[in-house]
């Protein structure tokens, strides 16, 4: 029993990282996902166009190839690679943000899709400009539609941080291979697939209150 | 000049001609019911009035001034302010779920900046009362009958004080022991002195609260006139054969 709480409390300094990184991808993805949802419905074509082309490539693509481009394939891009050298959480943090940007601006446009286009004419008979529109009566309804997807992509981002252990970033697979390595015992594969399922019953838990919260 | 005028409005979607050479006036305190058989244009009509459709020709000249001169549009500031002399009703209520009765009254009288917050839920207060709904200020949309939700979306639209309301098939898609709440608040607007053009099918509601009858047919308007007229006598044979069909 000590042995397995030892273990938990070394994981613990992984799940840490980990979850820093879930918070801070999060909050960055959900608004530049939304961004490129709304990108991708300009009426400008080249914004269009960029827009469809960055979650078509970034979908289509191995999140941990885009991480791997990130930490080691962008410094040597000519001209601005001596510019964008990153640590490796924070070469990390951009890619798992652009990435899950991507997921999210598609979830987010299927969101669009299911508001009522009475919604728009009724903001627009009741004199509210476009942005007001968008940020009062769509966004909302948007979000509540999409919000069972975004939980589904919440939880893959939970277990798609032990990809830091790609690019040598110390997360809750680290440590434990660490003391399977030392001590010839798998305890710690097991502790560790507990740790990920205690934070995504938990994940799972907040986001159905929120469901519930923003049902009408 | 009447408040409302329409001169040679014209509107097609490709190549189907939707509006043809559309005139009709008016005048303040008028209560217009437009009548003719699904398709005819009436809600293209309806709409182009407060920009929801963009029209190929013509013109529209609300309270004296030009919405659209000769297929021209006026700038859009003066757009935003000739359309806000207008509210309109649709048959699918369009409010706003996700939030409460009070704040789809409130939120885009707000916006408009015509009311100070206190003065707002007065407002809002003495319009549900009118509708009969002081008791839903609080709950969601959802939780209303259609008729409840359609008299919501009509103290929405009053929020704003328009002098014109549209009604575009207001009682169509309730139940029909629900409509006689909807249209005997549109009658209590109606004797109030409010000018209203109504797109219906409720004829009961064209012959005793219209004071003019518009009747439609294929893009065009074929028959005007008051509703003891049309309903007595109907000159074309379109309008009888409507009327035949809808009185029976
Ligand atoms: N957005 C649109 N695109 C193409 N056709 C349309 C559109 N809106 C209406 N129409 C067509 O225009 C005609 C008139 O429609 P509408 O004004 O809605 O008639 P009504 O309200 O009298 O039933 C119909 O044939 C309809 O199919
Ligand atoms: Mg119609």
């Amino acid at each position: 029993m000590q042995y397995i709480f030892n273990i938990f409390m070394t994981l613990l300094e992984g799940a840490k990282t980990a979850s820093i990184l879930f918070i801070v991808v999060i909050l960055l993805s959900l608004p530049l996902g939304f961004l490129f949802t709304l990108m991708a419905r300009s009426s400008i074509a080249p914004i269009r166009w960029f827009a469809n082309a960055y979650i078509y490539i970034l979908r289509g693509t191995p999140l941990l190839l885009q991480l791997i481009f990130i930490f080691f394939g962008v410094p040597y891009l000519p001209v601005i690679g001596k510019y964008l050298v990153f640590e490796r959480f924070t070469a990390a943090l951009i890619g798992f943000v652009l990435n899950y940007a991507a997921y999210f601006a598609e979830i987010f446009r299927g969101g669009l899709l299911a508001v009522d286009k009475g919604q728009y004419e009724a903001a627009k008979v009741l004199g509210m400009s476009r942005f007001k529109t968008t940020v009062f009566v769509i966004l909302p309804q948007m979000i509540r539609v999409a919000l069972p997807s975004v939980t589904n992509e919440a939880v893959s981002l939970v277990k798609d941080t032990s990809l830091l252990y790609a690019v040598a970033v110390p997360e809750i697979i680290h440590y434990a291979t660490g003391i399977v390595n030392r001590d010839f015992n798998v305890t710690a594969f097991a502790v560790a697939a507990a740790i990920y399922l205690v934070m995504n019953t938990l994940l799972s838990f907040l986001f159905k209150k929120l469901e519930k919260k923003l049902e009408y | 000049m009447a408040l409302i005028e329409i001169n040679g409005l014209k509107k097609s979607f490709g190549n189907l001609e939707v509006l043809k050479n559309v005139s009709f006036q008016v005048e303040k305190g008028d209560v217009v019911a437009v009548l003719g058989a699904s398709g005819s244009g009436k809600s293209t009509l309806l709409r182009s009035l407060i920009n929801l459709e963009q029209i190929d020709g013509g013109s529209v000249c609300i309270d004296s001034e030009y919405l659209i001169k000769d297929g021209k549009y006026a700038p859009s500031a003066k757009i935003r302010k000739i359309t806000s002399e207008m509210g309109m009703v649709f048959q699918n209520f369009n409010l706003f779920p996700h939030l409460t009765v009070r704040q789809n009254l409130e939120m885009p009288a707000k916006f408009a900046k015509i009311l100070s917050d206190s003065e707002l839920t007065q407002k809002a207060d003495a319009l549900l009362k009118k509708v009969g709904l002081s008791d839903k200020a609080d709950v969601k949309p959802s939780k209303l009958s259609g008729g409840q939700q359609q008299r919501v979306a009509i103290a929405r639209a009053l929020m704003l004080n328009p002098t014109i309301m549209l009604f575009d098939e207001p009682t169509s898609a309730l139940d029909p022991q629900l409509t006689g709440e909807v249209l005997s608040t549109m009658r209590q607007l109606a004797e109030e002195h409010m000018t209203m053009i109504v797109v219906t099918h409720e004829m009961g509601f064209a012959r005793d609260v219209a004071n003019k009858i518009i009747f439609m047919s294929d893009g065009e308007i074929v028959e005007t006139a008051p509703p003891h007229e049309f309903f007595a006598n109907p000159k074309y044979k379109k309008a009888r054969e409507f009327l035949s069909m809808a009185l029976d």
